[in-house]
């Protein structure tokens, strides 16, 4: 059922006007506070006022502007895209309040809030896009605004590491746009709202040609290998940065298109004749062992977990390519469980190198005696990416397994095995090391960060627990997950 | 008409403004404004009833001048916004520049008026010779529009300019010289008609010579070399009009001649697309090749006209109804783009004395809204949605994948990543590089008069990006025309 409600444009449309009141308000750091909360706080209030519609199957739908016929600004807030958008706009007031204790005292605030809240509202947008134009306005638009993010400390570095960023997202942007393109130029239609609009009509190579420039364009914000080398580099960024765009927006945003494109372009059916997802797979699997190869032998703190990211996002990517309903379902579901788990350790990491001004691992001995909640915190983001059940990672990792099945692919549940080890490899020494090995500093008292970065960081990690023990509650995001794929499946 | 009023009031402006350049400014804004409403009234009625012709002085053509407003003269709606706000613009900028000294600027604002005289007469004349006479008027007080700056190279760059102009100019009037002796007439309309029956080869040679003629004025690679000097050099006021108009000349004139070989299906113009889409694609690879290694931000702005010529041109060589519409919008568009980056360059340079990259860096800093509006106008000539330039983008990319030519829409879109290049470095220096001198700091923002058409730009170039119909209303309808005309033929 289709309602027209104008929320699907509200929902953007907020942190644009935080955005703006935010660049208004100049120097003034309270209201700069106050726009920036209420705004969050908003936000999450009309997405989730949307959610209980959402999960009887009403889809929400707007159309804004038209460009030509058939092709304009219209948002469409289907389950797969509120599911999104749930997890996005959760997270942003849990990194607002963080970033607002973490940046105290930086300088070039009110252009990071300014930004931080353009950011959102882009993603928001992507996952309401009603068609590859929408979403491609959004997807384009989000690259430029986190640019001046990702140089905030605008060493020589950081312009290195933005230029990077820049020339691979922009790239796969202009991947995006052929595609887009040759879509349209296909069918005559953009829409995101059909379970697939292209068909073997168009020829086997085109549609592979297309399926080149659309995964690739979309593949390189994912960080699938070979494309993934912007992302470790982008850590230079502040840690709230790091946490919400490269944990979250930027990178999600890249795996929901590759899930559109899967689901929404090409059509399950298609795809599963054509072939193609096969090739998807591999490059997703090699995604997964390789980066959790690299991320073992990272010193410094954060470029493990921007490792550990790219290999958490191909776990989306593989679910999507099996083409299978469980599949899918771990893909969905991944996209919280993964953003809930990792931004966990990016308030973590943040919390630690503001607090004692520690980078790397080694570093770490005995961390656990003076930041308890905050490693407590950690280990559960921990547990969850090992894999351990009871901890949402577990419920992706079983579902992409019995998915694995379901195309009979077993060598699927072997990467899992070996990542989850790997997993345990790379994180379970430092839970190991903060609590267990003496602190190098021979005073050892409590000495927790403010509650701006302690409370965010606890929500975080609570949620990470809940997602994992309320798989069969109804109402849960799991359930909004079983909609979407029912509907891609046409069950 | 709207003609004759820029004409007569750029004639008007010495004597009624002898002494005070006040006078002269107002003058030049009033008479500019009138031409608006006029040009205004003119678009409505286009949309309603579609084209209409004005005979001069009561002849009937072919024997008398006709004038005929249609959907391409809906250039000047364009013509006359850049215009006016280029003029608002001057009256602070002209005080300041060197090269003009103060009882000489009524003269400034006569060489302007007569240079948007032109660019609206040639907009909606309907005889070939007319045309000409036009295209003349605009080059000549280009020219001298060039010189007026002062800059040490000044007149180099506008001899040049002069030198190249000229040429193309005399390969026009033999076009139009050939097509008089083939058909016996002047008026487009009537060619059109008589055309069918005449010899292909000397109509082949007058349109290769239009081509050509055109394409150096639209500073088409290989033809460019003249536009970067002369449009650095220039006021940039000038620069605006020049890069975000004139240039534009010259597509009029090729799709004024396409009208006119499609209309009389006398030839098959394929070939001639296929060298205009390789000539655009290699423009827009070596407009952003050569401004990346530009320091001069005026420099950088005028390299940056060749390749959006290049969109354009290929546009018009694909010859599919997007690709069409893509180049038509873009037309207006890159205008709008254009005038906003040289006027922003022009405030830069006013407050600053400076005009590197290097110089200007943490301009951002002390001229927020210049710099804000200059970075709207970098993201929009890229292409970057919600703005203007995305939708020309999107457009011709969807024309080149209409007409079965894929690999264009991939020199498009990755051509415009070798923009993105060095804009980015141009917002990088206003906004994230520590500043080359502290005293770039202390600098004021623009005077109203200079800053409020920079910024009514820029906003313009955001608006037409989400109401991007809006020019299709005169484009559709044309470009409908034009092909089916080409169907026929």
């Amino acid at each position: 059922m289709e309602v027209q409600d104008i929320r699907v444009v509200l929902a953007p449309a907020v942190s644009l006007l935080c955005a703006a009141l935010v660049f208004a308000s100049a120097e003034r750091t309270f209201w700069r506070r106050f726009f920036s909360l209420s705004a969050a706080a908003i936000k999450l209030l009309i997405i989730m006022s949307m959610l209980p519609g959402s999960l009887r199957g009403v889809v929400y739908v707007y159309d804004l502007v038209q460009f030509t016929p058939g092709v304009g600004l219209a948002f469409r807030a289907d389950a797969l895209g509120m599911f999104f958008a749930a997890v996005s706009a959760t997270l942003w007031l849990f990194t607002t309040i963080y970033a607002i204790g973490y940046m105290e005292g930086e300088p070039h605030r009110r252009r990071f809030f300014g930004f931080f809240a353009l950011c959102v509202s882009t993603t928001v947008g992507v996952s309401f896009a009603e068609n590859l134009l929408t979403l491609f306005l959004f997807y384009e638009t989000l690259t430029i605004c986190t640019y001046p993010l990702v140089i905030h400390d605008e060493t020589p570095e950081a312009m290195k590491a933005g230029r990077k960023y820049l020339a691979y997202t922009l790239t796969g942007g202009a991947f995006v746009l052929l595609g887009s393109v040759i879509v349209y130029g296909l069918t005559g239609t953009m829409t995101l709202s059909q379970p697939g609009i292209l068909s073997l009509e168009s020829g086997r190579v085109t549609l592979a040609a297309l399926f080149v420039c659309l995964i690739a364009g979309f593949g390189v914000k994912a960080a699938i290998m070979p494309l993934h080398s912007w992302l470790p580099s982008a850590m230079v960024a502040p840690t709230p940065v790091s946490a919400l765009l490269h944990a979250v927006a930027v990178v999600k945003v890249g795996a929901f298109g590759i899930l559109r494109v899967i689901y929404n372009i090409y059509g399950v059916e298609l795809l599963d004749e054509l072939g193609f997802c096969d090739y998807l797979a591999v490059l997703a699997a090699f995604t997964i062992i390789a980066a959790s190869v690299i991320a073992i032998f990272q010193d410094n703190f954060k470029r493990r977990l921007a490792f550990s990211t790219i290999s958490q996002l191909s776990y989306i990517v593989l679910g999507a390519s099996l083409l299978t309903p469980y599949g899918a379902t771990a893909a969905v579901v991944h996209l919280a469980n993964q953003a809930f788990a990792k931004i966990t350790m990016f308030f973590v990491a943040g919390s630690i190198q503001r607090k004692t001004g520690k980078t790397t691992v080694h570093e770490l001995a005995g961390i656990g005696y003076r930041m308890p909640y905050t490693m407590a915190a950690f280990t559960v983001a921990a547990l969850s990416f090992v894999g351990v059940p009871l901890f949402a990672g577990f419920v992706t990792k079983w579902y992409l397994s019995l998915g694995g099945l379901q195309a009979e692919k077993w060598w699927v549940v072997l990467v899992m095995l070996v990542s989850s080890l790997l997993n345990a490899v790379y994180w379970l020494p430092i839970v190991y090391a903060a609590f267990f090995k003496a602190p190098a500093d021979a005073v050892v008292e409590v000495h927790e960060s403010n509650w701006t970065l302690l409370v965010p960081t606890l929500v975080c990690a609570a949620y990470v627990i809940v997602f994992g023990i309320t798989v069969t509650v109804p109402g849960m995001p799991f359930s909004l997950a079983n909609a979407a794929v029912e509907f891609v499946f046409g069950m | 008409m709207v003609v004759l009023a820029p004409l007569v009031g750029a004639v008007l402006t010495p004597i009624v403004a002898r002494r005070d350049r006040r006078i002269a400014q107002w003058w030049a804004l009033g008479i500019m404004t009138v031409t608006s409403v006029a040009a205004v009234a003119l678009m409505v009625r286009v949309t309603e009833e579609g084209p209409f012709s004005y005979y001069l002085g009561g002849w009937v053509p072919p024997i008398g001048i006709e004038f005929r407003f249609d959907e391409v003269s809906a250039f000047i709606g364009i013509v006359c916004l850049v215009g006016w706000l280029a003029i608002l613009y001057s009256f602070r900028y002209t005080e300041w520049l060197r090269g003009l000294e103060k009882p000489r600027i009524p003269y400034y604002y006569t060489l302007l008026l007569l240079n948007l005289a032109g660019l609206i007469g040639i907009s909606i004349t309907g005889d070939l010779f007319n045309f000409f006479v036009f295209l003349e008027i605009i080059s000549l007080s280009g020219y001298a529009l060039v010189a007026v700056s002062g800059e040490r190279i000044a007149e180099m760059a506008a001899f040049k300019y002069l030198l190249i102009g000229a040429v193309s100019s005399l390969l026009v009037l033999l076009a139009i010289g050939l097509i008089y002796a083939l058909t016996g007439s002047l008026n487009m309309a009537d060619i059109s008609a008589r055309l069918g029956g005449a010899a292909t080869r000397p109509l082949g040679v007058a349109i290769g010579a239009f081509t050509v003629g055109f394409m150096v004025k639209a500073a088409l690679f290989p033809l460019h070399i003249w536009l970067p000097d002369a449009h650095a050099i220039a006021p940039s006021p000038v620069s605006a009009v020049l890069s975000g108009l004139v240039v534009k000349v010259g597509i009029i004139g090729m799709l004024r001649v396409y009208q006119i070989v499609y209309g009389s299906g006398s030839m098959n113009l394929d070939g001639l697309n296929q060298v205009l889409m390789w000539l655009g694609a290699i423009s827009i690879i070596i407009g952003a090749f050569f401004a990346i290694f530009q320091d001069d931000i005026k420099m950088m702005l005028a390299y940056s006209t060749i390749s959006n010529i290049g969109y354009i041109v290929m546009g018009l060589g694909l010859a599919s109804q997007y690709g069409l519409i893509g180049a038509s919008i873009h037309v207006f568009n890159h205008a709008l783009i254009k005038a906003t980056l040289f006027l922003g360059a022009g405030c830069l340079i006013y407050r600053t004395g400076k005009r590197t990259l290097t110089e200007l860096a943490g301009v951002g800093r002390s001229m927020p809204w210049t710099a804000a509006a200059m970075s709207i106008g970098a993201i929009s000539i890229v292409g970057i949605p919600p703005t203007a330039g995305f939708l020309c983008k999107w457009y011709i990319a969807l024309g080149a994948v209409q007409a079965g030519q894929t690999f264009f829409a991939f020199a498009l879109v990755f051509g415009a990543l070798f923009i993105f290049i060095y804009y980015i470095r141009m917002v990088n220096a206003f906004y994230f590089r520590p500043p080359a001198d502290p005293e770039i700091l202390a600098v004021k923002e623009a005077p109203p008069s200079m800053l409020v058409p920079v910024l009514l730009l820029a906003a313009l170039c955001l608006i037409m990006g989400v109401l991007g119909r809006l020019p299709l209303t005169f484009i559709e309808p044309a470009v409908t025309r034009l092909l089916s005309g080409m169907g026929g033929g």
